[in-house]
């Protein structure tokens, strides 16, 4: 293994990010490539947390961009300051300045308000870490300007002109998959998908995250969540689940998972009425020890 | 700085590229120069290590990941048995299928080949560019607008394509609106006020434009059984339209299993778009209309929401259970804004919804209509709006 991948894994951890080698693989191709990264997987895997991590690590800025249904380039790239405007012209109300000084004047640098695409484009010095959050949420059409910034990374402004990135910002992309993404889109990334956890993996994230956990109950939450994450629910409880639920259970003073804990505490991991009563059919045709083994 | 990758490691590169593209991943010239740059930063001798390199560059969605895992296999068997002389590999790789001309990157080699498709997409295209577009449905075209896709004759199927074309364009510019300047109501434009006002040190006059409308989507599940056959040309003629001319368009052909065909769909020229149809297309004779909206529920369902569409084209002939069918159009109908089911045999008087799986989805459907002539077609833009 590549001693930059080994520092990557190493990195993530000692920032509590539990992590494996793909992971590790991907962000450090993305590093070195300079090329975005588009990260996919179920709701709570820990997307988001990738790009926090590499800003920490290049220790340079973390841009973000919250996507939603409706962003548009006057919320995602940038914005005249219109108060800033009407006060300017306001106060020059009884200079004689001509048409064009006053134009000239409010449509200037001072004025403009800098969103998170031009923010990563026009930064100084070391360039950013750009997170482009649930890019999924947006529409085509953001997703299609989006493309073309991520390809030049330049934006010209009418007003003032064309700003080019002098270093490309370090682009991560996240997406829930509530809608395809493009072809075109995703082939200019590279790609990784982060599954829920394993048995393993899950185990290292509860004893991580809760303090105070035990190993034998985090060992059976780990198993309880492999085995229900294999019905078919509507909601797929993800880490985020696991750990309310661990942090639940350890301030219950549990020690172990039995039924009638269970019962109780399940509000903390299935959410949907449909997939309660499914997990209830199940429960009562093949027990409780298919969910909670014993010998955890 | 990292030695640069041997020469014969980039051809096994560009080889295992063609055998990615011969097990259906639509891979660019970009992202294979990304695959030879990767090799440099990651360590050669790791198996592990050189799989997540060239699958996080030339994966682009995880339902490629199990062929990118069968193609792998056999680059590492021979980088493992010829070391850095991959000859071995270089000649038994299936030849490339031809790369598809919109994925091309710039100075591919399918440059004439290129040129050549561009002669073959359609002839309306430089008519179909003017606004205003005759929509079907006067005089002479009359005859056709009102006649059964099953009857038609060959001579006459050109035109029914173009006018298909044609209604497919006006309905998916019904359902995208831009927001415009407007002179009353929908939301201020500060910029355009600012700019209008300049000199009167006061917004005196505002300007405004459109509120944004909810973004409808659309999803559509194609019947293409053998029982549809007579209709389903004409049907399938339609969604690559509606998919070219509406973006938010997701289009699935069944009929024992589903496939997702929107990447099929999409591209300048029909014939191509059919030939890739032809590719996947389940030619099964059965229909399994539950089952496949089970699996479009399970494997898709996040696409729909209550700003969604979904049409089901289907004549209805279920050979599944009819109790799968119905479950699965109520959890469609729970999740999705409305949804329509067109159904070609409604042409015709005399018919009646009386087979199981009719009888069973019927029920849930927000619209039910014909889907048997152009004039049903053209019909659909009054109905594609959300509850």
């Amino acid at each position: 293994m590549r001693a930059e991948i080994r520092k990557i894994q190493e990195m993530m951890e000692s920032a509590d990010y539990v992590t494996d080698a793909a992971i590790a693989t991907s962000v450090h191709l993305a590093m070195s490539l300079k090329k975005p990264l588009l990260i996919e997987g179920h709701a709570g895997v820990g997307k988001t947390e990738v790009a926090k991590v590499m800003s920490r690590m290049l220790t340079t800025n973390l841009i973000r961009l919250q996507c939603y249904e409706g962003l548009d380039a006057a919320q995602a790239l940038y914005e005249w300051n219109y108060p800033k405007q009407l006060l300017h012209i306001k106060l020059e109300e009884s200079t004689d300045h001509s048409l064009a000084q006053k134009e000239a004047a409010i449509f200037s640098e001072p004025f403009l308000i800098r969103r998170p695409l031009l923010q990563a484009i026009s930064q100084d010095g070391q360039p950013p870490v750009l997170l482009i959050d649930e890019i999924d949420r947006s529409d085509e059409e953001f997703e299609a300007f989006l493309l073309e910034i991520l390809s030049d990374f330049q934006v010209t402004i009418p007003e003032i002109g064309t700003i080019k990135a002098i270093h490309a910002p370090y682009v991560i992309l996240t997406s829930n998959r509530n809608r395809e993404l493009s072809d075109a889109l995703r082939r200019r990334c590279l790609y990784q998908w982060v599954d829920f956890p394993g048995f393993d993996k899950e185990i290292r994230i509860v004893l991580r995250k809760v303090p105070g956990v035990n190993e034998r109950l985090a060992r059976q939450i780990s198993r309880f969540m492999e085995t229900l994450r294999t019905l078919r629910l509507a909601k797929v409880p993800g880490v985020a689940e696991t750990l309310d639920w661990a942090q639940a259970l350890t301030s219950l003073h549990a020690d172990h998972l039995d039924e009638e804990l269970i019962a109780e505490t399940l509000g903390c991991v299935l959410k949907d009425a449909d997939d309660v009563r499914r997990f209830k059919r199940e429960l009562a045709s093949s027990g409780v020890s298919r969910f909670a083994p014993a010998e955890g | 700085m990292a030695p640069a990758v041997p020469r014969d490691l980039m051809t096994a590169t560009l080889a295992f590229g063609q055998t990615l593209r011969a097990a259906g991943l639509p891979l660019t010239v970009s992202e294979l120069m990304d695959a030879v740059r990767a090799l440099e930063v990651i360590d050669l001798g790791d198996r592990e290590e050189v799989y997540l390199g060239l699958r996080a560059c030339l994966v682009a969605r995880i339902e490629e990941v199990p062929a990118f895992d069968r193609c792998f296999e056999a680059f590492w068997k021979y980088h493992a048995e010829h070391g850095q002389s991959l000859d071995g590999l270089v000649s038994p790789a299936p030849t490339p299928p031809v790369a598809e001309p919109e994925h091309a990157g710039g100075g591919t080699p399918g440059a004439e080949k290129q040129a050549s498709v561009a002669l073959e997409s359609w002839e309306e295209e430089s008519e179909d560019t003017g606004e205003p577009l005759e929509v079907p449905g006067q005089s002479d075209r009359e005859v056709l607008i009102d006649q059964d896709f099953s009857t038609f004759p060959a001579e006459d199927l050109d035109e029914v394509a173009r006018l298909t074309i044609l209604i497919a364009k006006r309905l998916a510019r019904r359902v995208s609106r831009r927001r415009r300047p407007t002179r009353r109501g929908g939301i201020v434009d500060l910029r355009r006020s600012m700019r209008a006002n300049l000199m009167k040190a006061e917004i005196i006059e505002l300007r405004r434009r459109e509120r944004r409308r909810r973004k409808v989507k659309l999803v559509l599940l194609c019947d293409v059984s053998g029982s549809m056959d007579l209709y389903s040309r004409f049907l399938l003629q339609f969604l690559y339209a509606l998919q070219n001319a509406f973006g938010r368009v997701e289009t699935f052909t069944f009929a024992t299993r589903l496939t997702r065909v929107t990447e099929q769909l999409k591209g300048p020229s029909y014939k191509l778009a059919l030939r890739r149809l032809t590719d996947v297309r389940d030619f099964s004779g059965g229909t399994r209309i539950g089952e496949s909206l089970q699996e479009f529920n399970r494997t898709w369902g996040h696409l729909v929401n209550r700003h969604t569409i979904v049409i089901v084209l289907s004549d209805g002939w279920d050979t599944g259970e009819p109790e799968v069918l119905s479950a699965e159009m109520l959890s469609l109908r729970r999740k999705a804004g409305r949804v329509m089911w067109l159904n070609p045999l409604l042409g015709n008087p005399s018919y009646e919804p009386l087979t199981r799986g009719m009888a069973a989805a019927l029920p849930l459907v927000d619209h039910f209509a014909a889907a048997h002539n152009l004039a049903s077609l053209r019909d659909l833009a009054s109905h594609l709006r959300l509850r």
